[in-house]
């Protein structure tokens, strides 16, 4: 026990703890003022905490190489039939059929994808005699793309988009054939390049309809997201549809100034003029930002930081190279929400519906994320016997 | 123990690579969030501000209105109202919110025990205007009202009592006419650099003082911010600035002389000025008959109004200031100093036939048809006898005249402060070749000796002129005790002066015409009758004057002091100067240096 206490990664899980007690509190400022149904969110948010806690430290002292092995296809397969069943029975809300009775499957998927590439590339030795490298990529192509195109299918595809660093960090540590990564990203950067030109051709000022039917005929965007990707390129324009969530929020963010304006003092959320299905999910930040100011904005940082390079730290620590690979993934993973959420309400990448790991309300979701850390902190614990 | 094809990659790299990916992240977003707390942070307030910010314009109270002593004529009183706040009522829906607003007033209705006026289209036309601001459900709701909605305040979420005020008169009619009125109006913005989405109502004079002195008595208005949801529904207030009552009018008026001055009106058409001669405040101004200002408040009712549009009494005339009248033989004493001033003897005898004729056809009679025989200036003034003074006036020319008459400040604005100060008309020949296209005719010049034909004067311009009589100097009348003093010396020489104010003396003995304007009054009284005919026919008729100066010791207060106050009364239709008006000034005298006991006796 001393042992595993002395391998316990103190900063992790302290920087854990610190953003579910902000989130918390976060939700209970920003539900104060709505109506009854929100006002206990943050509770059931500390519950759903205590929930994931058991779960995370149950998995950080339970040594990891014992149940990654057994459980890497299990929990990979189980995702792939949620996903499948989501599209098949899923509740639809807000544009897309996302929930699966109270869950939703794809941010289940998004660590399995994790654990299931880190338990095949660790055991490569085995399962890719020989030719790992080029293998390799086709595999994890494969066991990646096929959750991603399932939630792509919900729609969400920002979702899908945020796997995709994770991935590409997976292989990249995975040591698999570089040429194929470099070509897939450059691919990735065309197609996003294509597709902002193209919009911006369709979208701009002074297009008459019949062409802008013509040009978004070959974007294959659905249209609520060619508008947040009119919304991105154009924020001056459509204020009271699509651009008024990215309005408020930076009104919200800016007028917070150096210090904010104080815990529950947030005037955009008190005002409502952020509507609560956004302002307690994916623009909780701006309730923070608004609340805390420039201050509490880097307190956040500081946090998710810590947070991130723990992971990466367990990475560097790690016993095995599933470890390694796992630890690295769930860092990118989580870095790569903190980033999308925070830089969307901004205005620095298009709006997209990804939480903000920790704070934003979502029980789905902190259950996995501590989970994943719970593997992360494992990860650590069970560092000594790397020779 | 690894083959070659595989080996495991260091671990270093990979993670320096995450490690650097994720610090230049959380670098981007420092900076970024920098630029858009930091740098942005005052845009974006303003565009906040903007977009939740609703800025009301607030009115100050209205400063008081009292008369001298600070007894108080015009009043703020505090008043009560029930408000409702749309945003506890707020629904899917405008039609919906107007419903649910309707429920909850009839559902208050039943307990605070009156309709409310609202319609369910004056509440949408409130969330469609003025969604901001809270809607008056109950304006000045009474105490029974009151205390049952306080009682059951809880039940009524989204209703609210909110203090206010209203103007109220406690003397009611008192002083009427001279006080005036007000009516609402939306509150001005000062000087304007900043905009308001709402102002408030304020009051604002429309008659009398009230008029007058209205941005003297209006307070500052002041600013309260409301801030808005993203409906449009007010969340909170707060006053930015706090609006400032304006301040209080006192008046020289005194009240205990007014209400005394009143009770001899009381019943008829007429006016009376009481003024200080030496300061020019006006003591009492008093017109009949008068309406209660409790009436205006809050608006006045359209049959009241009516009532007092159409009634033959003319209520809302000020009579003391705003309406002229021949001044008859009020004005000899002015002709007097005029003869006198243009060299006419004072101890020069005319005989008095009884009428007066200038030529064959004009024909001025005397007050004693058979004649007073033979006078000299002060039997003429104490007689008050017509042929004397046409013969004076036809001797000193119309111009003599004319200047005299200027010398009291007649045929101008007295200057006082107060509307409707209307000057009169002192005619000559440039004003009758102006206004008639005729010439001047030595009968024009014998009507104005004796204070009659086109001369019109207010009782407020004689009660100045016997008051400058009594005391040698020409004050300027005012209402505002804080206002200077302002006189100046008559141009006329002390012995003139005393032979007017002798003869002025005897008409107040026991067998002069005003012989009942000064009976048992303890002070020295000098006064003057006067019975000016007017109209044709039918509707020929007499206003009977009387103008008094009484010089003696203040009863009316505690610590007593020689005063000096100088009376004008005009009584319309009456019977006599000598009979009518001037027992009535002599009651107001007595009740000034008699003491209050006194007149009260006499009452």
């Amino acid at each position: 026990m001393k042992k595993l206490l002395g391998n316990f990664n103190w900063p992790l899980f302290a920087s854990m703890l610190a953003l579910i007690a902000i989130g918390a509190l976060t939700i209970r400022s920003a539900g104060a003022v709505r109506s009854a149904v929100f006002h206990d969110m943050w509770l059931s948010t500390l519950q759903t905490s205590l929930f994931g806690l058991a779960v995370y430290l149950t998995l950080a002292f339970s040594d990891y190489r014992n149940y990654f092995s057994w459980f890497a296809l299990p929990v990979y397969a189980f995702s792939l039939v949620l996903l499948v069943l989501v599209l098949l029975v899923g509740k639809s809300m807000m544009g897309g059929t996302r929930w699966l009775w109270f869950f939703q499957p794809s941010e289940i998927a998004k660590p399995c994808v994790l654990v299931f590439l880190a338990e095949v590339f660790g055991r490569r030795e085995e399962l890719f005699p020989g030719r790992f490298r080029f293998r390799g990529f086709l595999f994890a192509a494969a066991a990646a793309g096929l959750p991603a195109l399932l939630i792509v299918l919900e729609p969400d595809l920002g979702t899908a988009l945020a796997l995709a660093p994770a991935v590409v960090a997976v292989l990249l540590a995975a040591g698999v054939w570089r040429k194929g990564l470099v070509v897939l990203l450059a691919v990735g950067m065309l197609a996003a390049t294509a597709v902002l030109t193209a919009v911006y051709e369709a979208e701009k000022p002074g297009v008459d309809d019949a062409r802008r039917e013509r040009i978004l005929e070959y974007v294959p965007l659905k249209p609520h997201q060619v508008k947040r990707v009119k919304t991105f390129l154009f924020p001056e324009s459509d204020q009271m549809a699509s651009g008024y969530n990215l309005r408020q929020a930076r009104m919200a963010i800016g007028s917070g100034g150096l210090w904010g304006k104080g815990y529950g003092k947030a005037e955009t959320n008190q005002l409502k003029y952020l509507p609560p299905a956004v302002s307690m999910n994916d623009f909780i930040f701006c309730v923070w930002a608004e609340e805390q100011g420039y201050m509490g904005s880097l307190l956040l940082l500081a946090l998710f930081g810590v947070l991130a390079l723990s992971c990466v730290h367990a990475a560097y620590v790690a016993a095995d190279f599933r470890g390694r690979l796992f630890a690295i993934g769930a860092a990118t993973l989580v870095f790569a929400h903190v980033y999308v959420n925070i830089a969307m309400s901004i205005g620095l990448v298009p709006i997209t519906g990804l939480p903000l790991p920790f704070i934003s309300l979502g029980r789905t979701f902190l259950i996995t994320m501590m989970s994943a850390l719970g593997i992360v902190q494992s990860i650590s614990i069970h560092r000594e016997e790397i020779t | 123990m690894w083959k070659v094809e595989n080996p495991v990659p260091s671990a270093l790299p990979a993670c320096a690579l995450t490690a650097a990916a994720i610090l230049l992240g959380l670098t981007v977003l420092a900076v970024r969030l920098r630029v858009e707390q930091l740098d942005n942070s005052s845009e974006r307030n303003s565009e906040m501000k903007q977009q939740s910010e609703r800025r009301v314009l607030t009115a100050g109270a209205r400063g008081r209105i009292l008369a001298a002593g600070g007894e108080p004529l015009a009043v703020n009183r505090p008043t009560m109202s029930i408000v409702l706040n749309p945003g506890a009522f707020q629904s899917a829906g405008r039609s919906a919110t107007v419903s649910n607003i309707c429920e909850a007033i009839e559902a208050a209705e039943r307990t605070v025990g009156r309709a409310s006026k609202l319609t369910a289209r004056d509440i949408e036309r409130h969330l469609e205007r003025a969604l901001a601001l809270p809607l008056v459900v109950w304006s000045d709701v009474d105490e029974g009202e009151f205390s049952r909605f306080a009682e059951h305040s809880e039940q009524f979420a989204g209703l609210d009592c909110v203090e206010g005020y209203e103007r109220s008169y406690p003397g009611g009619s008192l002083a009427a006419q001279l006080v005036g009125y007000v009516g609402r109006e939306r509150v001005e913005a000062q000087a304007g650099d900043k905009r308001f989405h709402y102002r408030d109502f304020e009051m604002r004079g429309r008659a009398g003082l009230e008029y007058y002195y209205d941005s003297y008595l209006r307070g500052v208005p002041g600013e309260q911010i409301v801030l808005v949801d993203a409906r449009g529904f007010p969340c909170a207030r707060r006053e930015a600035i706090r609006p400032q009552s304006g301040p209080d009018l006192e008046l020289t008026l005194e009240l205990p002389l007014q209400r005394a001055v009143e009770r001899q009106l009381s019943g008829l058409k007429g006016a009376c000025v009481v003024l200080d001669p030496q300061t020019g405040g006006v003591l009492a101004m008093a017109s009949a008959p008068a309406f209660d200002l409790n009436d205006f408040v809050p608006v006045l009712s359209q049959e009241k109004y009516d009532a007092l549009a159409t009634d033959a009494g003319k209520p809302l005339l000020n009579r003391a200031c705003g309406a002229t009248y021949a001044p008859g033989s009020t004005f000899k004493p002015v002709i007097a100093l005029a003869a006198l001033g243009a060299g006419v003897d004072a101890r020069a005898r005319y005989e008095c036939t009884g009428a007066f004729t200038i030529g064959d056809r004009f024909r001025i009679r005397c007050a004693r048809t058979w004649g007073h025989g033979e006078l000299d200036l002060r039997l003429a003034l104490k007689e008050s006898c017509n042929s004397y003074f046409c013969w004076i006036g036809c001797e000193t020319g119309t111009n003599a005249i004319v200047r005299a008459a200027h010398a009291f400040v007649l045929g101008a604005k007295s200057g006082i402060d107060c509307p409707n100060d209307l000057p009169g008309v002192v005619p000559d020949e440039e004003w009758k070749r102006a206004h008639y296209a005729e010439r001047w005719y030595p009968g024009d010049l014998a009507q104005i000796s004796i204070g009659q034909g086109m001369l019109l004067v207010t009782p407020l311009q004689m009660a100045r002129v016997i008051g400058a009589i009594g005391t040698g100097r020409l004050v300027k009348p005012r209402l505002n005790a804080e206002t200077p003093v302002q006189m100046s010396r008559l141009p006329f020489p002390d012995a003139h002066l005393d032979i007017v104010r002798e003869g002025l003396r005897l008409v107040v003995s026991r067998t002069g015409t005003g012989y009942r304007g000064a009976e048992g009054v303890q002070a020295t009284v000098m006064g003057k009758t006067g019975t000016a005919e007017v109209g044709r026919g039918a509707s020929r008729r007499k206003n009977t004057w009387f103008v008094a100066y009484a010089k003696g010791t203040d009863a009316s207060r505690a610590e007593a002091r020689d005063r000096e106050v100088a009376v004008a009364m005009v009584v319309e239709c009456g019977e006599s100067g000598g009979g009518t008006t001037a027992p009535r000034v002599c009651e107001i005298l007595k009740f000034f240096f008699n003491g209050p006991a006194v007149a009260g006796g006499a009452q």
